[in-house]
């Protein structure tokens, strides 16, 4: 199994292509997180309301409900960019070079396909929910305070297409690497020592 | 082909994909989309016109599980939890526990590895993170028992086998992922983490006693604190307590009544508190923004398998494959015990290959109906049932078995992870080297399951009061 993975660049267009997608994918995995401190101080509010000032904090769990997407989906292409997706390499570990890269290669084409369906399958659960013609432009609302639904469903198609950016950014790098035997902008497996290492790095000073 | 026959062979195309190296999340995805795709599809007859058809209906039933599974209150415990685990270095909590364990607790033969295993098990109370818990303690606590003359082998595997006691005690997130998957409560599971937990921590600390009583020289003890040094070094330590009480309250009143709200709140009040002792302690942005980013990463991974298990299960559904399963499990002529005995010895082998939340999230889908079959069904009374518990109560107690066994794993060669953690934090150590010095607590480990199978009130005494 594999969390932690390394990433090389250069100065190819591919890199800098890498590069480029990070950043963005960065600001959507901070606003994921941001997205969990909101959830906290929402819940003190929610506590504190209810046993402070006795008025709940009104639609509590419909503000939880929107916020989920945006925790659960915003980095999944940063997650797949640093390889932090789980995996199980021990046999895809064994292999070297050429052979490693063309199986990697093949696994994320699969991957790509399954996430262009799924892209148009969310797309059309996002439509469903949408209405130009509807109050707040929402043919369905939640439960308590009748929060529109499609801005959340709305996230996942836009999170789906940003990894499909990514997985062809990763297609194109390890049929570069196939062909040069370079690997460039695509997470290598690191072996569990090294990943220990980065682990261990990670936390360095914070103990 | 009947709806079963593509079950199983779809069942066996993920297999390949995950061996393969396709990532856990995206190989079930794709088998269970794949599976939908030829079930719809052979309900036309293979009609070259329909396959388009049996394509859009399956993508549009796929495309709704990642919204419509992740968007739901319980789950939203996960990402809370996480957070705490990785506000708390920030906070200087686990400098805190060790001082504190230290004190109180090193004047018993072989104190400071005993001290280590109780820090351990007081920090993860707000981590639930087996790996990180090792990574941290093998920088504060090895280099304070190397001093005093412990073998290294012997302190770096206190270590790692105290890291794994964070996956039991709440706030535990692979205890709220095996709730959300069998759909049973996710407070009564967190409770039930708990007696097992520090049962587990318990029989750590009697082993090392023991050892340190029976090879002279083993580990000395530490002694000379004063009652008012142990009492100075508790205010530090106490958010750990705080985080502690204010999740079990929120998830049952002790005092009698209603419950202080959801485990959500709890989770969010605890991890509020840490958050305010870290800025107490100086914490910058940068480092905020790398707590949430690393926040934001481990929920992302652990909600996209989640969906990507999810649209599998959509799959076997159609595919009727978990029923059958238990089917062929009751009619077995073996012992249900001796039945519950392999299952757990498979998980033993196949978390020596793989990551523990990847593997139960694929296997549980089949395996716990089967097992809920095997105890006499979902609604079945205490009195009637093969194990001698009720349907919810042995939901329970086969997730605490499935989960400690999970963290077995994480000590166990050839991929024991929390022991590659301890070796790669500590440069004179070598994998070989920790994997010595672990077995003590995999030989204790083989027995608290043995109990907890045994005994299963250990267990379940806890969520019988809530």
């Amino acid at each position: 199994m594999a969390t932690a993975s390394l990433v090389l660049s250069d100065d190819s267009t591919l890199s800098r292509l890498d590069r480029g997608l990070l950043r963005l994918e960065v600001r959507l995995a901070l606003l994921s997180g941001l997205a969990v401190f909101a959830l906290m101080i929402l819940a003190v509010f929610s506590v504190g309301g209810r046993n402070i000032l006795q008025s709940p904090l009104p639609g509590y769990v419909d503000w939880i409900e929107q916020a989920m997407p945006l925790i659960a989906f915003m980095g999944i292409s940063y997650v797949m960019r640093e390889g932090g997706h789980i995996r199980m390499d021990i046999l895809v570990g064994q292999l070297r070079g050429r052979a490693l890269y063309v199986v990697e290669m093949i696994t994320t084409m699969a991957v790509l396909v399954l996430m262009l369906l799924l892209l148009w399958g969310s797309w059309e659960h996002f439509v469903r929910s949408f209405d130009f013609n509807a109050p707040m432009w929402s043919s369905d609302s939640s439960m308590d305070i009748g929060l529109p639904i499609w801005p959340a469903k709305l996230l996942v198609p836009v999170a789906f297409a940003v990894l499909c950016l990514r997985l062809c950014l990763q297609i194109w790098g390890f049929g570069r690497a196939a062909v040069t035997g370079q690997a460039i902008g695509v997470p290598l497996i690191a072996d569990a020592a090294q990943q220990a290492a980065m682990e261990a790095e990670q936390l360095g000073g914070h103990d | 082909m009947e709806p079963i026959e593509i079950g199983l062979w779809v069942t066996g195309g993920l297999l390949v994909f995950v061996l393969l190296g396709m990532r856990v999340a995206f190989a079930a995805g794709l088998a269970g989309l794949i599976g939908l795709v030829w079930i719809f599809w052979s309900k036309k007859g293979y009609a070259p016109d329909d396959f388009g058809w049996a394509l859009t209906v399956a993508a549009k039933t796929a495309g709704q599980v990642p919204h419509s599974k992740i968007s739901s209150q319980a789950l939203s415990l996960i990402p809370t939890f996480i957070l705490i685990g990785y506000l708390a270095y920030y906070a200087g909590l686990t400098k805190a526990l060790f001082e504190a364990a230290k004190r109180w607790f090193a004047w018993v033969p072989g104190g400071l590895a005993v001290s280590t295993v109780f820090a351990t098990a007081g920090f993860a109370a707000v981590s639930g993170a087996s790996v990180a818990t090792s990574a941290v303690f093998a920088r504060i606590a090895i280099p304070e028992m190397l001093k005093i003359g412990y073998n290294k082998q012997f302190a770096a595997g206190v270590v790692a086998a105290g890291g794994t006691l964070a996956s039991l005690i709440p706030p535990s997130a692979i205890l709220v992922i095996y709730a959300i998957i069998v759909e049973q409560d996710v407070g009564k599971l967190l409770l039930a983490g708990f007696v097992p937990g520090a049962f587990s921590a318990l029989i750590y600390g009697i082993i090392i006693v023991g050892l340190a009583l029976s090879i002279p020289n083993f580990g000395p003890r530490v002694t000379g604190f004063t009652w008012k040094e142990r009492f100075a070094s508790l205010p530090p330590a106490l958010p750990i307590i705080f985080v502690v009480v204010t999740i079990i309250c929120f998830v049952y009143n002790p005092f009698g009544g209603d419950a202080w709200g959801t485990p959500t709140e709890g989770g969010a009040i605890g991890a509020f508190v840490v958050f305010l002792m870290a800025v107490y302690k100086g914490m910058r942005w940068s480092e905020l923004r790398d707590a949430l980013i690393e926040t934001a990463k481990l929920s992302v991974m652990i909600f996209t398998i989640i969906w990507g298990v999810l649209i599998y299960v959509r799959f076997l559904g159609f595919a009727n494959l978990p029923s059958a399963f238990s089917d062929w499990i009751t009619s077995l002529s073996y012992s249900p015990w001796m039945i519950l005995v392999c299952i757990l010895l498979a998980y033993a082998v196949l978390g020596m290959f793989m990551d523990a939340i990847g593997m139960l999230l694929l296997t549980l889908p089949v395996v716990y109906p089967a097992v809920m079959a095997l105890n006499g069904g979902e609604f079945v009374t205490a009195a009637d049932s093969t194990f001698g518990m009720s349907g919810p109560m042995c939901a329970i107690w086969f997730g605490i078995l499935v989960v400690k066994m999970a963290e077995f794993c994480l000590i166990t060669p050839p991929i024991g992870l929390n022991c590659f953690v301890v070796a790669g934090v500590r440069d004179d150590l070598t994998v070989q080297d920790v994997f010595k010095g672990v077995t003590p607590f995999f030989i204790a480990d083989a027995v608290t399951i043995a109990l907890l199978v045994a005994f299963p009130q250990i267990v379940l005494w806890l969520p019988s009061l809530a």
